[in-house]
């Protein structure tokens, strides 16, 4: 084998292998975006068909202003698969975004400012502090879920976003902090020490010189807060009762174990759920390998 | 005049002073209320329900039964297969997703002109709910509608569509493979962040050697990721041992118990079962199995470091 044939046939190999993966990362989604413009009887066919027939927003219609798809007058008995909650999915996003955005932004408000202290002040306690806030992820969510509930039942904040927002915080905060205080720990520590003869206090130091220095790492510990809020399934399912606090994975989930439910609809609550993460995945993602790469920096 | 300018100043010191010690413990306060919060009294409250008797269809009587519960648990039936099921499950995700992982983070890295594409897409499968991960898959394997069947049939390479989620062995598969999916990009942009931390020098001194890629990637590359695979690995363990969401929505812990993990033991004790006794002190054993693998990981990187 000639050393031209070789390299030809080992890059066909990688991007042969590229394109499978991007089959295998890509295709999930792109089939729920093409399904939920079908019909449900052309789901409901063997095998079905991949790209619409008859592509339809009559599924996005019914979910946003409850107009019933003509696709299920067609055949009498799909009527019953028309489950009402899906109704329930643009409310219920907006209630996951406003909790994740406000969880967010607790943990950049008191996340950073808590790292900045663990990463160059010294004081009493430190190391205590900082190997308790680590341990406190460490008890599985199963033990600790009926206290929560016993906790948010006491404060009156049952079925209310500030719930949410107090738990998921306290969910992130922990990495948050950990993450920062890596990310912190490898700038170099001259700059701020410089602020600091000059007169700052410890606060205008962090927020005047090291703040602006570390927005990688800033973007990357917002986003996981973001995700991990947006994403949080078992707390949020039972500190919730009512669409008033109902995030968007309770109500897919509960959408989903109805045996009877719709494919054209949850394909359309699926969709319109992965919106605003595939945005953010897709707009951050160098900030995030950057903001990583700065943390994990050899040492 | 001079003296009064001293004083003031000397003030002025003795109050940054003052304040210089007191602000690491401001700035760490809200914070630690809030974990403190949601910490300290849960596990107090777990360790007080699984010493007595908490059956939740017989809410008058809870009295003391000492390690009852832990003993009951550990010898059910259930513990012993949810086990054996938890710790396959978490050999085979761990190993499959820091080998996707470090796949994915090769071909990222290279110059193939697809690498770009995989690179817009690689991290949605993380960024989305892993409720909704586990209903897409759930949905794509189904064994009457599902597309997945429906494209091997096409293809003719199935005569009949298979029962993805409704064989034993064939939904383990399937769990495993789900969950590479949802969480292999994380562990993939963790070991790309490494890469990029590589020298390219490195490389090529070694091509110069005459170093094959494998001999580059075994001499080089992994031994640089090790930091990283380290992080991965402990992170995935913890994952894919206390995997829930996954399993909730796209097996049910079925058919059977095949795909029963421990922590869906635990969820079925407290909430069908509604003995929280059972299900927290279970849950309490599983923060111990959890306790105990991440001491024996800080452990070897501890050795390796003396070594090294």
């Amino acid at each position: 084998m000639t050393p031209r044939l070789k390299r030809t046939l080992s890059s066909l190999t990688v991007n042969l292998l590229i394109i499978f993966l991007i089959v295998y990362i890509g295709g999930p989604f792109v089939w729920m975006a093409l399904a939920s413009l079908q019909g449900e009887n052309e789901l409901l066919k063997r095998p079905p068909s991949i790209i619409p027939q008859n592509p339809t927003f009559d599924n996005y219609n019914y979910v946003f202003t409850g107009k019933i798809p003509t696709a299920y007058e067609v055949k009498g008995q799909l009527r019953s698969r028309i489950s009402e909650e899906a109704r329930l999915i643009a409310p219920a996003l907006r209630n996951s975004f406003i909790i994740a955005l406000s969880v967010m932004a607790i943990n950049l408000l008191i996340g950073t400012p808590a790292a900045y202290t663990f990463a160059r002040l010294n004081f009493k306690g430190k190391k205590g502090g900082y190997n308790f806030i680590l341990a406190s992820r460490l008890m599985p969510a199963m033990a600790i879920a009926i206290p929560y509930y016993v906790i948010i039942q006491t404060l009156k904040l049952l079925d209310t976003y500030l719930a949410l927002i107090l738990v998921h915080s306290a969910l992130t905060l922990p990495f948050t902090i950990w993450f920062l205080t890596l990310y912190i720990s490898n700038i170099p520590r001259d700059m701020d020490d410089a602020g600091l003869v000059d007169g700052c206090t410890p606060f205008q130091a962090l927020t005047k010189i090291v703040v602006p220095l570390m927005a990688p790492g800033l973007v990357a510990a917002a986003a996981f807060a973001f995700m991990t809020s947006y994403n949080e399934f078992l707390f949020a399912r039972f500190l919730t009762q009512s669409i008033k606090s109902q995030t968007g994975p309770v109500i897919i989930a509960s959408i989903a174990g109805n045996p009877d439910a719709s494919y054209s609809l949850i394909s359309v609550c699926i969709t319109l759920g992965l919106i605003p993460p595939l945005i953010l995945a897709i707009t951050l993602r160098r900030w995030l390998t950057e903001g990583l790469s700065a943390s994990i920096t050899f040492r | 005049m001079a003296a009064n300018t001293i004083q003031v100043g000397q003030a002025v010191r003795r109050k940054a002073k003052l304040w210089d010690r007191v602000y690491p413990y401001i700035s760490i306060t809200l914070p630690f209320l809030v974990i403190a919060l949601f910490t300290i009294y849960p596990v107090l409250y777990a360790v007080r329900i699984s010493f007595y008797q908490y059956i939740l269809t017989k809410p008058k009587s809870h009295p003391f039964i000492g390690l009852k519960n832990y003993i009951e648990v550990i010898n059910s039936y259930y513990f012993r297969t949810s086990l054996v099921n938890t710790a396959l499950y978490t050999v085979a995700a761990v190993i499959g997703v820091t080998i996707f992982g470090l796949v994915v983070s090769l071909l990222l890295n290279s110059k193939a002109k697809t690498a770009a594409a995989l690179r817009v897409i690689i991290l949605l499968p993380w960024a989305i709910p892993a409720v909704v991960a586990g209903l897409m898959w759930k949905w794509i394997l189904n064994s009457d509608f599902g597309i997945f069947n429906g494209i091997l049939y096409a293809l003719g390479l199935i005569d009949q569509y298979l029962p993805f989620l409704a064989n034993p062995t064939l939904a383990k598969v399937s769990l495993v493979l789900a969950d590479i999916w949802n969480e292999g990009p994380l562990a993939a942009i963790f070991f790309l962040a490494g890469l990029q931390l590589i020298p390219n020098e490195l490389y090529e001194a070694a091509r110069i050697d005459g170093g094959g890629a494998w001999r580059i990637f075994r001499y080089i590359t992994l031994p640089l990721l090790r930091p990283i695979l380290l992080i991965v690995v402990v992170y995935e363990t913890l994952t894919a041992i206390l995997v829930f969401d996954l399993i909730y929505v796209l097996t049910g812990g079925g058919p059977g118990d095949s795909t029963s993990m421990i922590s869906w033991f635990a969820y079925a004790e407290i909430f069908r079962n509604l003995n929280l006794g059972h299900g927290v002190a279970l849950a309490i054993v599983i923060a111990l199995i959890t306790l105990v693998l991440i001491l024996l990981y800080l452990r070897v990187i501890r050795s390796e470091e003396m070594v090294g």
